[in-house]
């Protein structure tokens, strides 16, 4: 009865390891920083039409 | 009215401090992690009865040395990576020969996670894996909300008058932070060793819930949580008036000061529930972790006032400016 503990529990360090590693990344590649630019962003965004094909975007 | 949040970027940071920030947030966000896992694998612990029939019982006890070494596995990490602004805060405590707040921290981390650990291996005793990681996890918590508090606050000119204003009781909240954490490392061992001479097996879990209680989280936010607040306030209305801005400063002292003596009179009524063996290591921890959260919310509570005294007084000509 107890044989499956020998799978369920390596897969669960694994799992919390994966979900560890997408924390990892996500916070480094500074999604975290400024948790109000995602609301704002769709504000204060760019709506100019013409200098987006003409110049180069930031 | 622009809402200020403390996890919010008002200023550019330089890469040291936005590199610091996100190390802080890894940290929180894996030792949040390792403590939920940590919990579920310590239940099997918690519901061992002797009672019952043997075999059930030899059953559920492999079951439990199993579940312990996954525990081992990830408080190990918890310990070394979560916990290492804490050994790094005693190597500097001892290298200034000062008493900080990290040394009783650190303590109680060890002496928490090295005797689960000789009873992982030997088989043997209980474990306090997840008392471990849960104080590891709380305690960054509340760290975590001072540190962005701090970093929020804007100087300005009411900024820095405020700052003078308040000084005296930061300076008072320092000084009852050391006080309390002597005194209360001091009245661990001494309860601990009593409980070694009469009941020695109570007396390791007696020594961690009192040690992760000395823990003066909420005493380390009072003070910067109320001034931050206060900040924030300040920066949401700066047509305030004098009037106003004196209202909100005695609101700021008077509520640093009930945080103070609110967080001191929670932790000297805890103690003695936890001396007399009441208080589970895990409990202790999530006790610290609900007085740093009433230390907060009192706090944001004078982000409030110059709203409610804008509704009550119209005539002041006081209009909060709609920004963005």
């Amino acid at each position: 009865m107890l044989e499956i503990l020998y799978l369920l529990l390596p897969l669960s360090l694994a799992v919390i390891a994966l979900v560890g590693g997408m924390l990892w990344w996500a916070v480094f590649s500074g999604q975290y920083d400024d948790p109000d630019a995602a609301s704002q962003s769709i504000l204060l965004d760019d709506d100019r039409t013409v200098s987006n094909i003409s110049f180069k975007r930031k | 009215m622009k809402v200020q949040s403390i996890f919010a970027l008002n200023r550019p940071l330089s890469p040291v401090e936005m590199d610091g920030r996100r190390r802080s947030l890894v940290r929180l966000g894996l030792a949040w992690l390792a403590m939920m896992q940590v919990m579920m694998f310590a239940l099997p612990g918690y519901l061992r009865i002797e009672a019952g029939p043997n075999d059930s019982l030899e059953v559920l006890d492999w079951a439990i040395f199993m579940m312990n070494w996954a525990s081992l596995a990830l408080t190990v990490p918890v310990v070394l990576y979560a916990a290492w602004p804490v050994w790094q805060g005693v190597l500097t405590a001892f290298s200034e020969r000062r008493f900080t707040m990290d040394i009783p921290v650190a303590t109680s981390i060890v002496a928490a996670f090295i005797p689960s650990a000789y009873a992982t291996i030997t088989g043997h005793a209980e474990v306090y894996f997840d008392s471990v990681t849960m104080f590891v996890a709380f305690l960054l918590t509340a760290r975590y909300v001072e540190t962005r508090a701090r970093q929020s606050l804007e100087v300005s000119r009411a900024g820095s008058e405020l700052d003078a204003l308040c000084q005296p009781l930061v300076a008072q909240s320092d000084r009852l932070a050391a006080i309390f954490i002597l005194a209360q490392l001091v009245f661990a061992f001494v309860i601990s060793s009593l409980w070694w001479m009469t009941y020695p097996e109570h007396a390791l879990s007696i020594l961690v819930a009192l040690l992760v209680m000395s823990c003066p989280c909420a005493l380390a936010l009072a003070a910067p949580m109320s001034l931050a607040a206060s900040h924030a306030s300040l920066a949401a209305y700066p047509a305030m008036t004098d009037e106003q801005r004196a209202l909100l400063f005695a609101h700021t002292r008077r509520i640093t000061r009930q945080n103070l003596y609110g967080s001191l009179t929670w932790h000297v009524l805890t103690m003695p529930l936890a001396a007399v063996g009441w208080v589970t290591p895990w409990l202790a921890a999530l006790l610290m972790l609900i007085s740093s959260v009433a230390v907060v919310l009192n706090a944001w509570r004078l982000y409030a006032v110059p709203q409610s005294s804008l509704q009550t007084r119209p005539s002041q000509g006081f209009h909060p400016k709609a920004q963005s």
